[in-house]
């Protein structure tokens, strides 16, 4: 079986809240995560001050806050903003759209197994970014290309995900379900498909991280508009503020897919079925 | 109904070397009996109790219910498994509802029979709730509660009470001699526990370590509810821990030569 669960790179990157023992704790641990992101400021500042850096190529927090804040007025963060989100979710949900079922057949099919995962073990170490030029040649520059590539390099998280989860779920369920004369798509609609959640949704969570990975690559690329293009777009400009500042608008999304997304998920569906801590 | 166990052996074929689980089973369980398969771990007992539920084939033999010879799970059987089996993702009503939604038993008579269960078996204010807000006990009376929902007329326990701790456990076992009372099901009932087994059974089927054969069988007339420190059940309990003494010493033997042959 392909090792499949979250690396601690990719876990580490969006740290959920464990939890919650204490009010106490939970506040410490948000100080804790606040006074780094603060520290780090003070460091960038500090380089920024000292001149550790030329000034041309490194900008001041405050230089590209104010960059942010221009972008934002003058509607350019809005439009590159929109373009990659649409890309993004495009990609996204058409990777779960496909992954997800056919990673619960081949989970539950040794047959469908055989057949497609050594062909899918050899298509995924191939980074996302070697997609792009084929891309272009097949759908030309811009929106189809892009999306095509974070649905490609995308899918294959979700259906080893789902597919392991299919596997390690318990065979207790499936003797109920016989048991009780369930028909196959009950099976599949009220056991498989919740039984393989805790999977699925991290499966989701790693697509996502992909998703970004590979759109900024491929609008620097590939494209005259989106957030990889503002970002690349700005070396031309010599304005290392827009690029941070680009870098700090996807850091921000994610954060907040992550909390109100898929942590609402989690919290809807795995949380109250007490089924996180350990997959049964 | 009749149950008919026909000359049935199970072998597993592993890799190396088959081993043989059950040889030589001949058992009739009466039309609202209750029968305990009691013997040590790894006679064979829960694989006897899986065939008869239609989840794993004999590999010789045939089992009977009435007159048909059976070989999948029925609508007139419903198995209680040792760990609940509970779904973590559907509420205790939606756990107790599954085999009728199977059955395509429209929602609100699923309601209805959910609602009179977890009455009777004492978690009506638990119908919403998941089944990891519950204990152990509860758990397993959920369990009950679905098996019940689909009214079979035999009922499979698979060493229901295992995980549980003792008072709990004597509570169960009341409350399923209550329900069966009440239902008049049949019941086979496997547990490795000698004082369950005296405690509920009509007939307690004692069997051998690896491979399972019946090894006696003693029927217990006694009235219930059994007061087990009354000189009478002293005696049955004496008798039954007599016959199955040198069959736990073989099965531990056997598990020795299982692990040296391991490593």
């Amino acid at each position: 079986m392909t090792k499949v669960h979250p690396t601690p790179t990719d876990v580490a990157a969006f740290p959920r809240p464990r939890a919650r023992q204490s009010r106490d704790l939970v506040s410490r641990e948000t100080l804790l995560g606040m006074s780094t992101i603060v520290g780090l400021l003070i460091i960038w500042e500090l380089v920024y001050r000292f001149e550790l850096m030329p000034p041309w190529a490194f900008p001041s927090p405050v230089a590209v806050v104010v960059a942010l804040y221009e972008l934002a007025l003058n509607g350019v963060l809005l439009e590159n903003t929109m373009a990659s989100v649409g890309r993004q979710l495009s990609g996204v949900i058409l990777a779960a759209l496909f992954g997800i079922p056919v990673g619960l057949w081949m989970g539950a099919s040794p047959t469908a197994r055989a057949a497609f995962l050594p062909l899918a073990r050899m298509i995924y170490p191939i980074p996302g970014l070697a997609w792009v030029p084929l891309a272009i040649l097949w759908f030309g520059v811009g929106f189809t290309s892009t999306v095509f590539v974070i649905f490609f390099t995308g899918i294959w998280p979700i259906i080893f995900n789902t597919m392991a989860g299919v596997q390690t779920l318990s065979g207790q369920y499936t003797e109920v379900a016989r048991v009780y004369l369930a028909p196959r798509w009950l099976y599949t609609w009220r056991i498989l498909i919740p039984g393989t959640l805790p999977f699925t949704i991290t499966g989701l969570r790693l697509t996502y991280g992909v998703g970004w990975r590979v759109i900024v690559g491929a609008e620097m690329i590939s494209s005259i508009v989106g957030l990889g293009f503002l970002i690349d777009d700005a070396r031309w400009q010599l304005r290392p503020d827009i690029m941070i500042a680009g870098m700090v608008t996807i850091a921000l999304i994610g954060w907040i897919t992550e909390v109100q997304f898929f942590d609402w998920l989690e919290s809807k569906t795995i949380d109250r079925w007490g089924m996180k801590a350990g997959v049964n | 109904m009749t149950v008919r166990f026909e000359d049935i052996d199970k072998r597993y074929v592993g890799r190396e070397h088959e081993v043989l689980a059950l040889t030589g089973i001949n058992l009739t369980i009466e039309e609202g009996e209750f029968v305990s398969l009691l013997g040590p771990s790894g006679c064979g007992k829960s694989t006897l109790l899986k065939i008869l539920a239609g989840l794993l084939p004999a590999s010789a033999g045939r089992v009977m219910i009435n007159s048909t010879e059976i070989s999948a799970p029925g609508p007139d059987r419903a198995v209680v498994f040792q760990d609940y089996a509970l779904f973590p993702w559907m509420t205790v009503e939606g756990n107790v509802e599954f085999g009728l939604e199977a059955r395509g038993i429209p929602a609100a008579e699923r309601r209805q029979t959910s609602t009179e269960l977890l009455a009777l078996v004492g978690l009506s204010e638990f119908a919403t709730r998941y089944p990891h807000h519950l204990s152990g006990g509860m758990k397993q009376r959920v369990a009950i509660a679905r098996a019940l929902a689909v009214a079979p007329e035999i009922l499979l326990m698979d060493e229901p009470f295992g995980a549980l701790d003792a008072q709990t456990r004597s509570l169960l076992q009341n409350e399923v001699l209550r329900i069966w009372e009440l239902y008049k099901k049949t019941i086979l009932f496997v547990t490795h526990a000698i004082d369950e087994a005296v405690f509920l059974s009509d007939r307690v089927v004692i069997m051998t370590a690896r491979p399972g054969q019946i090894k006696e069988i003693i029927t217990i007339d006694a009235q219930r509810p059994r007061d087990l420190t009354s000189p009478e059940m002293s005696a049955v309990l004496r008798q039954v821990r007599a016959v199955l003494a040198d069959e736990i010493n073989r099965a531990a033997a056997l598990e020795q030569a299982d692990l040296m042959a391991a490593s």
